[in-house]
């Protein structure tokens, strides 16, 4: 049997029992109301968001939406992953799977590639679900290019967050640990980021949440490719052609992959050294 | 004696413990581990890794099976052609079976040992007669969390038997089995060691492997005190030649217990019985008791407890051994002068 195939193997079987586990069936009403609910409400013919703005384009709705997978999508990522190596140490597993011959490595990819896809399928038949929604209520598909985008990037950040949790996992020597770190970090970049993006904002001189001050504008878009969350909005803001926070799309798409190879990289070395 | 399969020497594997400082607060130090092992395992052998708590055991048992990194040391044999043996080579050569894995979750016991076997990159014929050699045969679609503790351990002595190990790891493999189950299990690593799988068994029950082990290695605070074929260990240490007789009467008033003076390690008199331990040839000590006037009921040959291979092996007292086992874990490595902090 090939490398990848076993990997491939053993990933099969992770997704197989998250996918069983109980905690998806309590994340699904959760993603239901936040994937294709927001859709539904932002692609409401006669919403008016705060500032006047009303979302004319299929994209622009998905934009809008794409809170739901900020909010919703990563937080049951991380709930997804957390216990992915610790309860296993836990429970003695670990040390089994630890003695099998496979590389060390391809354990790791076994993990991401599972957990990653145990949270993926439900995401993605939900965003088949939201653009489905916003064509009814539209009347308007996304083009192609637009939904791979979207769909890429959405596989992404659930990617992130997921790698964050499986990372946390192999860290922690017990769950409480471990799901603090995840739900800890998903808070970070959540709720704090703001916060990081205005001190560093008054600290560099910068009218802070003046949006129309291009200098605010600017600070704010680099500053999101150091949080997986603004690298998501800014890989979305791709397909947005009014939208320009002074961050060019290689930009946005090399943050992307470095946001990607980093915390896999470094699963990969937890993994190497990872003692029961 | 045939070749050895493989040999560790001069291994050391010492656990990081975290040391925070303030400004440093993910430091870590060189904590207790095992250190200088030198050990030959031989196939068909079954090796019986001896020592009380905290003695490095587990540590020992998860570096041959290629979990523990050597941190110093090498290990030769003859798993591949080369001679040099890789940790790869480990993990594929070596069934490894952890002390009390706790099997739980909504898997079957054929899933779970096929997401093992898929680790391995193996068909999954063997799983059935490997589930029936253990006995959970009947068992093979019944959820993780419907099992029993023994039938959990039987499990784990199938998730080792996985990849047809030529060396077999077992730590405290008698733990949670009922006394029919453990047993049947020493009779299967016989029948392991007969095919020429060479097996290792930690505990720090020794009475549960009278019988079964053929060689035995003492540890104590990560160091190996002595090892090699059990009579031979038996006699270095001075532990050989020892027999309990029991019986009724006044072992007091008669004459064997001054008679066999310089023989005698320990009696006890009761209101009807007596018992006598004591060490020389059994043929001087029986013509004795039959000489006098007791009446014997019993004669067996004395084997040493865990305690007295300790005492024997570092010449320290009872008293000081029991509170050495006792705290082990937190004394400093005097003995090697190996410091536990660096």
């Amino acid at each position: 049997m090939s490398d990848a195939r076993r990997v491939l193997k053993v990933a099969r079987r992770i997704r197989k029992e998250r996918l069983s586990n109980i905690r998806l069936k309590v994340m699904l009403p959760i993603l239901l109301l936040f994937l294709p609910g927001l859709a539904w409400g932002f692609s409401d013919p006669n919403i008016v968001l705060p500032g006047g703005h009303q979302p004319d384009t299929s994209m622009e709705v998905l934009f809008y939406a794409s809170l739901g997978v900020v909010f919703g999508a990563t937080m049951c990522a991380v709930l997804m992953a957390f216990d992915g190596v610790s309860k296993d140490r836990a429970s003695g597993m670990l040390e089994i799977q630890l003695a099998q011959p496979m590389p060390r490595t391809h354990q790791a990819a076994a993990l991401i590639i599972g957990h990653a896809q145990a949270i993926l399928i439900p995401v993605y038949a939900l965003l088949l679900l939201t653009v489905i929604v916003v064509n009814h209520r539209m009347d308007a598909w996304p083009t192609l290019t637009e939904t791979l985008v979207y769909a890429l990037s959405t596989g992404l950040i659930v990617l992130w967050y997921t790698l964050f949790a499986l990372l946390a996992s192999t860290t922690a020597r017990e769950q409480g640990t471990a799901i603090a770190f995840g739900v800890g970090v998903w808070f970070f970049f959540t709720f704090l980021w703001a916060l990081v993006t205005s001190m560093v904002a008054y600290a560099s001189g910068v009218s802070v949440g003046e949006t129309n001050d291009p200098a605010w504008v600017t600070l704010e878009g680099m500053l999101d490719l150091l949080s997986p969350n603004g690298v998501y909005h800014h890989l979305l803001e791709t397909q947005l052609p009014t939208v320009d926070r002074g961050v060019a799309a290689w930009q946005s798409w090399l943050a992307a992959a470095v946001w990607t190879v980093l915390p896999w990289w470094a699963l990969h070395r937890r993994m190497e050294r990872l003692v029961p | 004696m045939a070749d050895p399969l493989l040999v560790f020497s001069e291994v050391e594997h010492r656990h990081r413990l975290p040391a925070p400082k303030p400004w440093k607060p993910w430091a870590s130090r060189r904590g207790a581990g095992v250190h200088g092992v030198t050990l030959a395992l031989y196939p068909g052998s079954v090796l019986g890794l001896i020592g009380p708590n905290g003695a490095g055991k587990t540590t020992l048992l998860r570096m041959m099976a290629g979990v523990l990194p050597l941190q110093s040391g090498k290990v030769t044999g003859r798993l591949q052609q080369n001679e040099t043996v890789e940790v790869e080579d480990l993990r594929t050569w070596a069934g490894h079976m952890p002390e009390q894995v706790r099997w739980q979750g909504r898997l079957t016991v054929n899933e779970a040992l096929q997401q093992l076997n898929d680790m391995r990159g193996q068909s999954t014929q063997r799983i059935g007669q490997l589930l029936s050699l253990v006995g959970l045969s009947d068992r093979a679609n019944e959820p993780l969390d419907n099992l029993s503790q023994g039938m959990r351990q039987r499990l784990s002595i199938a998730a080792a038997l996985l990849g047809s190990p030529r060396l077999l790891l077992l730590d405290e493999p008698f733990n949670g089995l009922d006394p029919v189950a453990a047993e049947a299990f020493a009779g299967l690593v016989r029948r392991l060691a007969e095919k020429g799988v060479s097996v290792v068994i930690s505990s720090h029950m020794v009475t549960q492997l009278e019988g079964l082990i053929d060689r035995i290695a003492l540890m104590h605070r990560g160091q190996l005190l002595d090892e090699g074929p059990l009579e031979a260990v038996e006699k270095r240490l001075g532990l050989d030649g020892r027999y309990r007789l029991q019986g009724r009467g006044d072992l007091r008033s008669s004459k064997v217990l001054e008679s066999l003076q310089n023989d005698v390690i320990a009696w006890e008199q009761d209101d009807e019985t007596w018992s006598l331990v004591l060490r020389g040839r059994p043929h001087d000590a029986l013509q004795n008791c039959l000489d006098s006037d007791l009446e014997m009921t019993s004669w067996a040959p004395v084997r040493p407890n865990l305690v007295e291979w300790l005492c024997a092996a570092t010449g320290m007292s009872l008293d000081d051994i029991s509170l050495e086992v006792a705290s082990s874990a937190m004394l400093p490595l005097q003995a090697t002068e190996v410091s536990e902090d660096e």
